[in-house]
């Protein structure tokens, strides 16, 4: 008995730590006051209109979306390409060289941000909203490359030797059998990049020049500034997207589970 | 044929990102280490000098006319670089070498004789070696500022008064990565273990829970904690209204309040290793163990826990991993004594424009990230056959 209640107990903290945060916060970012603390103030839309007015917020908003599809696109073909070529190789190639892929996740951003600052003074594109996209595919094609991965881990062979001794070529087999059957891991991945991307900070503030500014640089910059209810206003906006995303993998996720149920009965 | 077609295609696929990640990351990492070591600044602005000088730095008749050609060709910003460089190492050699150079408009210098015209200081050795030392296209400066060496008066090396700074910087990284990686696998497994064992609805919801943590931005989560630990934010006006405080307790721009948000931002890359662990335990053995007679707390520490270590440790090591390069939370909500290597890099990087000392910084930070993971390898390789032994 003891050892449920304590049991429960814990749980229950582990659960208000990860959540009481952020279900805290949210209500704030409809304060009619301009202060960001309790009881509130009314209740208002006005920060969530301040953001959606002021130039310098849509500006980094449409930054920040323009580099996140572009890394989006760069990384879908890099992991794609990635995922499907290292299938082929052999067992050690694919630990050797997919852990090369990965290890961008890794090393500290700072420290990225470092070399890439060098690299694109170097080459004449500091500042230029595509050296942020660049920068931002190298962590977003690995995202992709294990998304792939795993789906085409998961296809039965025997599909494709089966397409086979029906005469298919393999670059017809490649796109009438084991493309569409992949796709969810495609699209998957691509959320993935798109996400990390949107949401990435140190490398941008390394690599963006006013002009090509993102919006979690802009948001980092005000936090250290001055805390103001539009700040929480966007960080609402940016939880709904989050949220959203999450719930587009959910449902990617769901054909394959319903996928791997059939085998399972069969 | 066939056969090797497949390698070929394959090959060219897996060329691209490979030509990629050679390009945009292993390049400008190369890059970095090389400009730890750089001393090209010195090296390229006074070629006559470099190759006129000796080892020792001996000062000479034709050493001095080629430093004289070198100063009368450097252009203002070259020679305001060099200056600032050279007076690292040797205190007065900024206005020593500009003095030099506008007399040099009037006075032809063509021994050593004419430059102590100039000023008497060149009669002094330390000016020579620092020249000397300087004449190589690398140094090793920035490295010894790093362990807290600097140069005392004679031009030798001596351990600096302030201590070694960037030493005391890398310790507290690794004290503080280690405290969240220990309060996050602390907080992270009833929560793991909840997922994995309890009723379908919870396990759904938590799940839920940690996943939209997982990919909520990390300014949002840091932004809620500043939020909520100001004066004004909701733990200070619930501890006063429980009468535990009588005013406002600073929770924020402190330790504690780094550590909290730290493991709340890193908490799913602890959660998410400990459910996969837990999800291979069965659920009889509990009742099993409880059947042959152990109680809760025996039947948890001698049956189920010894099954998790391996989530504890793969989920304890990432975060103490990511933790080592953390940087945007210690900054918002950390006190200038709470920040991490990586706020030094950013700070040499984009305040202070010491591109040296940023780039020794980040080598420094990425050999001990590498370091981890070999550590983190090594154990994974030494786990695995006590594993399958058990």
């Amino acid at each position: 008995m003891i050892a449920r209640i304590l049991y429960v107990l814990l749980v229950s903290l582990a659960v208000l730590f990860l959540l009481a945060p952020i279900l805290a916060v949210i209500p704030l970012a409809f304060n009619g006051g301009s202060f960001l603390s309790y009881p509130l103030d009314g209740v208002s839309l006005r920060w969530f209109e301040t953001f959606l007015t002021t130039p310098p917020w849509l500006m980094a908003l449409g930054n920040s979306v323009k580099v996140a599809l572009g890394a989006t696109v760069i990384s879908v073909v890099l992991g794609g390409a990635a995922a499907v070529g290292l299938h082929a190789l052999p067992n050690a190639w694919r630990v050797v060289v997919g852990g090369l892929f990965m290890s961008p996740l890794v090393v500290p951003s700072v420290v990225l941000s470092v070399g890439l600052f060098f690299l694109f003074a170097r080459l004449g594109l500091a500042g230029h909203p595509l050296s942020i996209m660049l920068a931002h595919a190298l962590l977003g094609f690995p995202l992709v490359f294990i998304s792939v991965a795993a789906t085409l881990r998961g296809l039965d062979p025997n599909l494709d030797l089966a397409a086979s001794a029906m005469g298919a070529s393999r670059w017809y087999r490649f796109w009438t059998v084991t493309f569409p059957l992949t796709l969810p891991g495609f699209w998957t991945g691509a959320i993935f990049a798109f996400m990390t991307s949107f949401d990435e900070v140190i490398i941008a503030l390394f690599l963006s020049s006013p002009e090509s500014i993102t919006l979690p640089v802009v948001l980092f910059g005000s936090l250290r500034d001055k805390l103001q209810p539009t700040i929480v206003a966007v960080a609402v906006l940016l939880t709904c997207t989050s949220a959203l995303f999450l719930a587009a993998l959910g449902w990617l996720g769901r054909p394959r589970q319903a996928a791997q149920r059939t085998t399972e009965t069969r | 044929m066939s056969r090797v077609s497949l390698y070929l295609s394959t090959l060219l696929l897996v060329a691209l990102p490979v030509a990629y990640v050679a390009f945009l990351y292993l390049v400008p990492l190369g890059g970095v280490a090389l400009r730890s070591v750089d001393n090209s600044t010195i090296h390229a602005n006074l070629p006559a000098t470099a190759s006129a000088i000796d080892e020792a730095g001996a000062p000479s008749d034709e050493v001095a006319a080629a430093l004289a050609k070198d100063l009368a060709a450097a252009d203002r910003r070259s020679l305001g670089e060099l200056a600032r460089l050279l007076n690292l190492d040797a205190p007065g050699m900024r206005s020593l070498l500009l003095k030099t150079k506008r007399a040099l408009d009037e006075v032809e210098v063509k021994g050593l004789a004419d430059l102590r015209a100039i000023d008497p200081d060149w009669d002094e050795p330390i000016y020579w070696q620092a020249l000397a030392e300087n004449a190589q296209p690398y140094t090793f400066r920035y490295y010894a500022t790093a362990i807290g060496l600097d140069r005392d008066p004679a031009g030798g090396w001596q351990f600096g008064a302030e201590g070694a700074i960037y030493l005391q910087i890398l310790l507290r990284t690794f004290w503080m990565s280690l405290q969240v990686a220990v309060i996050a696998c602390l907080i992270a497994y009833p929560l793991a273990h909840a997922i994995a064992n309890g009723p379908p609805t919870v396990r759904v919801l938590l799940l839920g829970a940690v996943l939209l943590s997982f990919w909520m931005s990390i300014l949002v989560r840091t932004t809620a904690w500043v939020v909520i630990l100001q004066r004004e934010g909701l733990v200070n006006e619930a501890l006063m209204a429980l009468g535990l405080v009588r005013e406002p307790v600073q929770l924020i721009f402190n330790r504690l309040g780094t550590l909290l948000a730290m493991v709340h931002v890193l908490l799913p890359f602890a959660v998410l290793p400990l459910l996969n662990n837990m999800k291979q335990i069965p659920a009889q053995q509990r009742d099993a163990a409880r059947s042959l007679g152990a109680g809760p707390f025996e039947s948890f520490l001698r049956v189920y826990l010894p099954q998790t270590m391996r989530g504890i440790l793969v989920g304890a090591g990432t975060v103490f991993i990511l933790s080592l390069g953390f940087y945007i939370t210690p900054a918002l909500v950390g006190s200038p004594g709470d920040q991490l290597l990586s706020y030094y890099i950013a700070d040499f990087m984009l305040k202070q424009l010491n591109w040296g000392m940023a780039s020794t910084l980040s080598v420094i930070l990425l050999a001990c990230v590498l370091l981890g993971l070999a550590v983190a390898w090594l154990v994974n390789l030494l786990w695995r056959p006590a594993a399958r032994a058990a």
